[in-house]
């Protein structure tokens, strides 16, 4: 039998152990729980309890997985708790945002605000072509659009999604596969920057807005999704974008406040929307 | 060799005609787990993504619901289908008053399923409207085919 001190001794060195890991991940962390939540205050809050559970149940953590795997595992299970309790968002959910937008004057008047005085307040496309993806895919069933986020952004092995969604591999492949395929059909029916036919056109009409003296059409160019998109190869296209949601953290990004402002906005108008819209 | 086992390797459907019914069968083996081709089968706003053979599913595909279902065989038609055996990664049952389709999955010891539907269209009144039924055959070797591809694309996906 261990001694008590010598227990306890091991039982510090685990607590600054999960610190240290816990600290290198909570960007991360933070990152993943926003864009599941689109809520900010969700996202700290969870972020927080992931923490406070991780402390709480440290002597159950056998070492089977990593501790971000594990750290992913909690949260994701708190998050879902969150998350099942609300309805899921619509595929059009950029087109009903717009219009309230649109005859929102206080939120325009922020935004600008937001970008004339915050070191955080550009307007960039590309930070602009994450957040939209981050508010469709609120649109697919709740697994489906948690395996895309952990494979395709926080770049998880098929294997570790398995103990983090408590799920089979098949159904991490089946949820990963069906999910893609919605978000690339998605994508490929509203998005003007890889259709030409796309009906939603928000990363121009923004960047007209917050950027007057940009060429617009010169700026888009500078996006490999957008240089590719004639070649109109839907899973390259597809990776191009998960490549641009990996690159970008939405809480220290140039563009976080007045993508988190917006957010903000899209979820409040979704959340009154959702309440209205029969089951 | 069983008329069953000649279905696996095919996956060719076969009818057999009686006075009073019709009943099409098709059976294929496919390499992926029973969860995913179950997933596939019972999410209902998915089937047309990877099913040619239908146009659309609506409702919730569950023990005691109702969904409508539409058919490229009948494109006009809305068939209103009870799900009445929801036995989950292995027997899926709806029909309506005239009909019953089958589907079960098997989980073979060399780690692939084999998929088997059954459509039995039976009655008093089928004499009447036998001839207006159009054969199932092709559109069942097409589910099938289907099913399997999508189910092994999953599989296989890394």
């Amino acid at each position: 039998m261990i001694p008590s001190s010598e227990c306890l001794f091991l039982l510090n060195m685990t607590v600054e152990l999960l610190n240290r890991e816990f600290e290198s991940n909570i960007g991360q962390l933070r990152s993943y729980l926003l864009r599941i939540t689109a809520s900010v205050a969700d996202a700290e809050d969870i972020a927080q309890d992931t923490y406070l559970k991780a402390v709480e149940k440290i002597n159950t953590f056998r070492g089977d997985s990593s501790l971000k795997t594990w750290f992913f595992t909690i949260a994701s299970n708190l998050a879902k708790d969150n998350l099942r309790a609300q309805k899921r968002w619509v595929e059009n959910v950029t087109d009903i945002t717009k219009a309230a937008a649109l005859s929102n004057k206080q939120f325009f008047q922020e935004a600008m605000n937001i970008r004339t005085t915050s070191p955080h307040g550009q307007f960039e496309a590309k930070e602009h072509i994450a957040f939209c993806f981050t508010c469709i895919s609120k649109s697919l069933p709740l697994e489906q659009q948690l395996c895309i986020f952990l494979k395709e952004v926080y770049e998880f092995k098929i294997n570790e999604i398995t103990t983090i969604l408590d799920t089979t591999e098949a159904m991490v492949k089946y949820y990963l596969h069906t999910g893609r395929g919605k978000m690339i059909n998605i994508f490929e029916g509203r998005c003007a920057l890889i259709n030409k036919e796309g009906v939603c056109h928000q990363c121009s009409e923004l960047n007209g807005i917050f950027n007057p003296k940009q060429n617009t059409q010169v700026e888009l160019m500078k996006i490999d999704l957008v240089k590719e998109a004639e070649k109109g190869e839907k899973e390259h296209l597809f990776d191009l974008r998960m490549q641009i949601m990996r690159e970008i953290d939405p809480f220290k990004s140039k563009a976080s406040e007045l993508q988190l402002h917006h957010l903000e906005h899209n979820r409040q108008v979704m959340e009154k929307y959702l309440e209205k819209k029969p089951d | 060799m069983s008329t069953t086992a000649t279905m696996a390797k095919t996956g060719k459907a076969t009818t057999v005609r009686k006075t009073f019914s019709r009943t099409t069968s098709v059976s294929t083996e496919i390499n992926a787990d029973p969860a995913i081709i179950w997933s596939l089968l019972t999410k209902a706003s998915d089937a047309s993504r990877w099913n040619s053979t239908v146009l659309s599913i609506e409702g919730n595909i569950a023990l005691g619901e109702t969904i409508i279902l539409k058919s490229p065989l009948s494109p006009e038609r809305k068939f209103k289908l009870k799900v009445k055996e929801f036995e989950k990664e292995k027997k899926l049952v709806w029909g309506d008053g005239m009909g019953t389709r089958i589907f079960t999955l098997t989980k073979n010891s060399n780690g692939t399923t084999t998929f088997k539907m059954t459509e039995k269209i039976e009655g008093p009144v089928f004499p009447l409207f036998a001839k207006m039924i159009p054969s199932f055959d092709e559109s069942f070797d097409r589910f099938a085919s289907d099913l399997k591809k999508e189910a092994e694309t999953i599989m296989n996906s890394k």
